[in-house]
């Protein structure tokens, strides 16, 4: 062996604090010059397609608020209520967003701290562990507050415009919203953090916990607000109710509530107060944000380390009854295609990020229909309690849409690099396409015509209502599975992991957009006719009973029409994106 | 120097590695090899400080992993099994980033990334985006971005994957010439022919142990063998059921 070089310790030119940012923004400005060049070059369409269906969202949400607070100036005339319940209506807004952050940037913070591939790379170049932290910090910031921003900056603009606030409102809302992004952030972060360092082998546990811990609280609150008295909905005793059981938002040591106050000090022309207020929220804005940086410091490396340990144990999955009995329940398909079917549904079992999203949808779905006699509110008309029955049809709809565009879209998109497993299968690729569109269409009829009709029995809805409903889930399932499947394998996304970030997409948008706009016409196509046909059925139009009869023949007409007409849609929604898919999977080079 | 003493890194109830002691000298080009889930991969992510020893402890250049991170890892150039790039850099963004973290300067940046650009032929496509690189290309440029600071150790984790034979020349010359500058090459690799043909030393581990350390010639005469290349005594010493360690004989192995 040739005898070793005599070597001396490297000499450490260590970058400054502020040279190791001034390196790691310059980086990322880098990335975000090219995404946003890249994304005008090649992606206008979709760019414009978001920005026209975010300004709608927007403006939708602005005219909402804005007639809300309207309605509360014109129904509630005592400045001092008026107050109390704009304040009330803020605090629960904010503390709710509060909550949603925390979660929400605890679970970012995971992926992108602990799981990233970007974090093996920078673990090992001699960057100070705390920047390592910050630059996934300031993401989270970033990817944190622009729901925020979308959710919160109609609601506060339109109190604006309606409470005709000073211009230093205004002027402060941005700052105030920033500084109070970062204290749930710093909290996810210290939790994440915590969690991953102390008890990283329970970390699923802890955040399924949380979850319950969340949606129980929510259940709990909206029980209480929806279950007030019934008769003088809307009056001032109501509200005075409704104020005593937000009263929760109004504990002085949430930073939900210096955010109200400070904003509606602001907009009444109590700027010094809103300073006063603003000071309080950026000085804890700080605290914890150094909290977290010091915790980061402290523990982030040997954390990375113990859930190395944890995660890299081999797993071994149990075979499950339900598998067999799931292929003895698709026994009459083909050998492939049950597989196929199969092949998902584990694959979707196995990913705890898929399931626990779509348990949340789930829940979602559950608190609406659980709330469904409330919508009655004891009003006896006919028109009214059908009304509401085809918004629940259309409420199943829509969250179907964002079931399927979440879920069943990406699928064909994550074959990704493993396609060619599938090309290869000597399955004829058609049969590959139908698996899917039987796994996504299966899944969602059982479970949505199950809450359709479940709703109909709560509302007391006539058979006729009953049936046109289940026609029209049947129709609805089937066509969103086909718009999802077909659209899937005709716009893949090959280039990302993430189901989330596929969905999306340009692809993904586009399934949703599709998607209501489908829900909208099938449920319009068959709720107008019906809605009439009953009306006049039951307005009993008098003694001209000739009339009468020529009317109700004629909207029997219109329903039969409808229901041809969105059975018509539904097929051709339902075969001309599998058939599009089809070609584009047949022509798809692996 | 690279030391590790008396490593011992558990996962749950597995020990991955299991009282690992090792000294490799500067101007050293050494080869980790061992079956599938013999623990190299750990080791290596210890060498760098991404994993900590569960006992003991790995010194690099006399800086100690897990107390000392930051001098450590400014000492070590690391090329990973999967090269990481910034997608939307082009490879000199990357590079730059890569010198200007390492404490390089302005023009030595430049110097360097010339340099590196020469010997691992990176002309071609330096300034397009990463996310049109080929694996081949990446792992040429992450060999790029670990050399530029000069490190006195280069840990390596299969360095030859995805490469076209011009570009395994290129590396297993470059790699040959740093040993004799006086760097520690540190090279994990399943490619027995190239650890025959460039370390000076192997060391061969299974189930987190390390049952030889030594030279191909050293292997030989352990095993009695009458094999003298390095694949057959590997096999000989490791394969399967049938390989001499799954059958309890590592303990008369020469560990130096």
């Amino acid at each position: 062996m040739r005898p070793p070089v005599i070597f001396s310790t490297p000499s450490c030119d260590f970058l400054s604090p502020q040279q190791e940012a001034r390196a790691f923004g310059r980086a990322r400005k880098r990335i975000f010059a090219t995404l946003l060049r890249q994304t005008f070059a090649h992606s206008r369409f979709r760019v414009t397609l978001i920005v026209v269906l975010t300004s709608l969202l927007w403006g939708g949400m602005f005219w909402m608020f804005a007639d809300g607070f309207w309605f509360l100036e014109s129904t509630i005339t005592q400045p001092d209520t008026h107050a109390r319940a704009v304040g009330g209506v803020f605090g629960a807004f904010f503390a709710a967003l509060m909550l949603m952050l925390v979660f929400s940037s605890g679970i970012i913070l995971y992926g992108s701290l602990f799981r990233s591939r970007e974090i093996t790379f920078l673990l090992t170049i001699p960057a100070r562990t705390e920047r390592v932290f910050l630059h996934k910090f300031q993401e989270a910031i970033v990817l944190s507050s622009w729901g925020f921003v979308l959710l919160g900056s109609p609601v506060l603009l339109a109190y604006g415009v309606v409470s005709a606030a000073p211009w230093y409102y205004y002027a402060l809302l941005l700052p105030f919203i920033v500084a109070f992004v970062y204290i749930p952030v710093s909290i996810g972060a210290i939790i994440c953090l915590w969690v991953v360092h102390r008890v990283p082998g329970n970390r699923l546990a802890v955040l399924v916990g949380g979850l319950v811990l969340l949606a129980v609280g929510g259940a709990w609150i909206a029980w209480g607000l929806l279950t007030g008295p019934r008769n003088d909905l809307l009056t001032p005793d109501w509200f005075q109710e409704i104020l005593g059981r937000l009263r929760f938002s109004d504990y002085r040591l949430l930073p939900s509530w210096w955010l109200s106050t400070g904003l509606l000090d602001a907009a009444s022309g109590a700027w010094s107060e809103s300073i006063l207020f603003f000071s309080l929220m950026i000085s804890n804005a700080l605290f914890f944000r150094q909290l977290a940086l010091w915790q980061a410091g402290r523990t982030y490396r040997s954390a990375y380390s113990g859930l190395c340990g944890k995660t890299m144990r081999r797993k071994r999955p149990r075979p499950m009854r339900f598998d067999r009995l799931l292929s003895w329940l698709l026994g009459p398909l083909p050998a492939a295609m049950r597989l196929m079917v199969i092949k998902d549904l584990r694959l979707f079992r196995r990913d705890p990020l898929q399931w626990s999203q779509f348990f949340i949808f789930t829940g979602f779905l559950v608190i609406y229909f659980f709330h469904i006699p409330r919508f009655t509110y004891g009003v006896s008309s006919i028109a009214w309690v059908n009304m509401v029955s085809f918004l629940n049809l259309s409420v199943v709809g829509l969250l179907l849409s964002t079931f399927t565009t979440r879920f069943i879209y990406p699928m064909i998109s994550l074959e990704g690099r493993r396609f060619w497993i599938l090309g290869l299968l000597g399955v004829p690729r058609r049969t590959i396409l139908w698996g899917k569109f039987f796994f996504a269409a299966g899944g969602a009829i059982v479970p949505c015509s199950g809450l359709v009709l479940v709703s109909d029995l709560m509302l007391g809805v006539s058979n006729l209502i009953v049936l046109s409903h289940q026609l029209t889930c049947l129709v609805l399932c089937l066509g969103l599975a086909g718009i999802a499947v077909g659209l899937g394998a005709w716009l893949p996304n090959f280039r990302d992991e993430s189901p989330a970030r596929i969905a999306a997409g340009f692809g993904g948008t586009l399934t949703l957009v599709v998607s209501t706009l489908y829900i909208l016409i099938v449920v319009l196509l068959t709720a107008l006719p019906t809605h009439f046909y009953l009306a006049a059925e039951y307005a009993n139009l008098g003694g001209d009973v000739q009339g009468q009869t020529g009317v109700q023949w004629w909207l029997g007409f219109w329903l039969a029409a409808g229901t041809a007409a969105s059975l018509i849609l539904g097929a051709i929604t339902t075969l001309v994106p599998l058939r599009i898919g089809f070609h584009a999977l047949q022509r798809m080079e692996f | 120097m690279i030391e590790f003493d008396n490593v011992t890194r558990n996962y749950a109830h597995k020990v991955a590695v299991d009282g690992l002691t090792l000294k490799v000298p500067p101007g050293e080009l050494y080869a980790l090899l061992g079956p599938n889930g013999a623990g190299k991969t750990t080791t290596i992510k210890m060498l760098t400080g991404l994993l900590r020893p569960t006992t003991g402890s790995v010194r690099v250049c006399g800086y100690d992993l897990a107390s000392d991170v930051r001098l450590a890892t400014h000492a070590i150039g690391y090329v990973p099994e999967e090269p990481f790039l910034y997608d939307k850099l082009s490879g000199r963004e990357f590079l730059e980033f890569a010198a200007e973290m390492r404490g390089l300067d302005g023009s030595a940046v430049n110097d360097r990334i010339r340099r590196e650009c020469r010997y691992f032929e990176l002309d071609d496509f330096i300034d397009d985006l990463a996310e049109t690189y080929s694996h081949g290309m990446k792992q040429r440029l992450v060999f790029a971005s670990a050399m530029l600071h000069d490190p006195p150790v280069l840990v390596i984790d299969e360095p030859m994957v995805g490469l076209d034979p011009r570009s395994v020349r290129m590396v297993k010359d470059r790699l040959r010439e740093l040993a004799a500058a006086g760097t520690i090459v540190f090279m994990s690799t399943h490619t027995l022919a190239i650890a025959e043909e460039i370390a000076q030393r192997i060391g061969i581990m299974d189930h987190g142990r390390l049952h030889f350390l030594g030279t191909v010639g050293q292997l030989q005469s352990e095993l009695a063998s009458s094999h003298t290349s390095l694949e057959p005594l590997f096999l000989e010493l490791t394969a399967g059921n049938n390989g001499r360690l799954r059958k309890g004989m590592d303990c008369k192995l020469k560990i130096e």
